[in-house]
């Protein structure tokens, strides 16, 4: 469960991305974020993380507030998250299957498991078969692919989207979001951010949209 | 337990895996480690065999007291008198100078020289062995003999004991001084590595740490990857050392033999190298720390 209340953050550099924002994510529920490039999606969303911190109000995920958490417990929450960044954040200087198996790295799995969880990962979004590319070797769409596989190879509860489906064609796009629905079917909480709410008609979710950091539906 | 050992494991693996994604950065950078410990560490072991092969030699020590040219057979007999009371003197043996001059002669190579002199140009002797040869009873028991009329000169010919220990004192303080300076430099080299490193592994340190690794899982393999370069420099410099040894000691064993020594014979022991080796890698684990912590605030802000 994730639970904003009365959240406003500002950057150092003086500017407001959110204000007031009250949302709560409920365990086993997709929430989709819209809106206009700048309404503050990816803010929200970072704030989720607890890779930026909110400047006023609270933010608690399964109920821990996520400010008064150590930097340990910082890393432990994201060890539970599917991430999907905007950017993608993949590494280049790693192949296909070494950027999927970071979080395993990091979690601490035995090479043997590393090696199946990986490749159960890629195989869900399609990639099992250029697990020794080189990232420069991949199109856009299969880099945000490969994302989504570093994402979900830990099996985490909540999984935090940004834009997942950006670069990908409506086809992919919808591969993607069945693949969300099925993650959501065993329980995972979704929370991913769109500009477009294109090709979301069959996903059964609910939507919050932004407007220049205000919730306004 | 086990999800630590495994942790450290590929952390280990980790670093390994990234001094052979750069071989000739790894060897130049251990070569240099390498070198710094080589020096030090060659001094203190030529030194040690020097000083085994110093005390090896003769040394029963003895005072040898010169009486003036012009001293009777009697004032000679009353000289022994005073220096067999002294309390220092176990044993003392009368040299006459007729003596003396017939066991020179007797020394072929000084013959020659000797067959022109008339008149025998060596003074009554005595030979004294000794109870203590604590410095301060000899400086002592030299005052005393030299303060008797008709002494001339007293050698003490443990002399050079004293010299050698001396020298031995500097060169612990040389090898002291330069294992404190080379420390510095192995510390230099491994952080300026590391700190290479970093900057290369900058976009997986921010992205592991964004996805939620611990500030150990990112430090570790840094601090592994010193460690190993630190010990597997202390490695070669020890393998360096035995090296150096038993080519050189070859020759010095060769030529020290012809005058009944026998010099170099011990490399750094079992114990010793194993010394050099934890405390190269511990240094090199320093080094990597202390690098490690001045960038680490550097990467975290740049995300
Ligand atoms: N680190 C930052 N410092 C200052 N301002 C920022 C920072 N990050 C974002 N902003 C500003 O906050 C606002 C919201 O940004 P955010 O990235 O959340 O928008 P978004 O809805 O994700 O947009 P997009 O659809 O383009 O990704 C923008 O005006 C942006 O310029
Ligand atoms: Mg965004």
């Amino acid at each position: 469960m994730i639970t904003f209340s009365s959240v406003s953050k500002r950057y150092a550099n003086g500017y407001e991305a959110l204000k007031g924002i009250s949302l709560t994510i409920e365990n086993g529920e997709i929430v989709v974020v819209t809106g206009h490039s700048g309404a503050g999606k990816s803010t929200l969303l970072r704030l989720a993380a607890g890779i930026e911190f909110a400047s006023t109000g609270n933010v608690l995920v399964n109920n821990q507030n996520l400010a008064q958490l150590k930097e340990t417990g910082i890393s432990v929450l994201r060890q539970n998250l599917g991430l999907v960044f905007q950017d993608h954040k993949l590494l280049f200087d790693r192949n296909v299957f070494g950027n999927a198996a970071l979080p395993l790295e990091i979690a601490g799995f035995t090479r043997i498991e590393i090696g199946k969880r990986v490749r159960a990962a890629l195989d869900k979004v399609g990639l099992l078969n250029r697990e020794k590319a080189d990232l420069v070797s991949l199109s856009g769409g299969e880099q945000q692919r490969l994302c989504i596989a570093r994402a979900i190879v830990n099996r985490p509860s909540i999984l935090i989207a940004d834009e997942p489906t950006g670069n990908l064609d409506q086809a992919y796009a919808a591969t993607i979001l069945d693949l969300f629905r099925s993650f959501n079917q065993v329980g995972v909480t979704i929370l991913l951010s769109t500009h477009d709410g294109s090709g979301l008609e069959h996903l059964k979710c609910r939507r919050v949209e932004l407007e220049h950091g205000v919730i306004v539906r | 337990m086990n999800a630590t050992l495994n942790a450290h494991m590929q952390a280990i693996a980790r670093a390994v895996g990234r001094m052979r994604a750069q071989p000739l950065a790894t060897c130049l950078s251990i070569a240099v480690i390498a070198i710094a410990i080589l020096l030090p560490l060659g001094l203190y072991v030529l030194f040690d065999n020097v000083v085994n092969a110093a005390s090896q030699l003769n040394t029963e020590p003895n005072v040898n007291v010169y009486l003036e040219l012009a001293t009777s057979d009697q004032e000679a007999k009353d000289i022994e008198k005073k220096l067999r009371a002294h309390s220092n003197s176990a044993q003392v043996t009368f040299v006459p100078r007729e003596a003396a001059l017939a066991d020179m002669r007797k020394r072929a190579n000084l013959s020659d020289l000797l067959a022109d002199i008339d008149t025998n140009p060596l003074p009554h002797a005595f030979s004294i062995k000794l109870r203590s040869f604590e410095m301060s009873i000899l400086e002592a028991m030299r005052k005393d003999t030299l303060s008797i009329p008709k002494v001339e000169t007293v050698t003490m010919d443990f002399e050079w004991a004293k010299q050698l220990t001396r020298f031995a004192r500097f060169i612990e303080h040389l090898v002291m001084l330069l294992g404190g300076l080379l420390g510095a430099a192995v510390l230099f080299v491994v952080g300026n590595t590391i700190r290479l490193q970093m900057l290369t592994q900058k976009d997986e340190i921010v992205v592991a740490r964004l996805i939620g690794a611990p500030r150990r899982f990112v430090l570790r393999p840094f601090l592994y990857f010193g460690a190993l370069q630190g010990a597997l420099a202390g490695l070669l410099a020890v393998a360096a050392t035995l090296g150096i040894g038993l080519w050189v000691g070859g020759e010095v064993n060769a030529f020290v033999a012809s005058y009944g020594g026998n010099f170099f014979t011990q490399g750094p022991s079992f114990q010793q190298s194993l010394s050099v080796i934890t405390v190269a890698g511990i240094m090199g684990w320093l080094g990597a720390l202390i690098s490690v912590s001045m960038y680490w605030r550097q990467i975290e802000t740049s995300r």
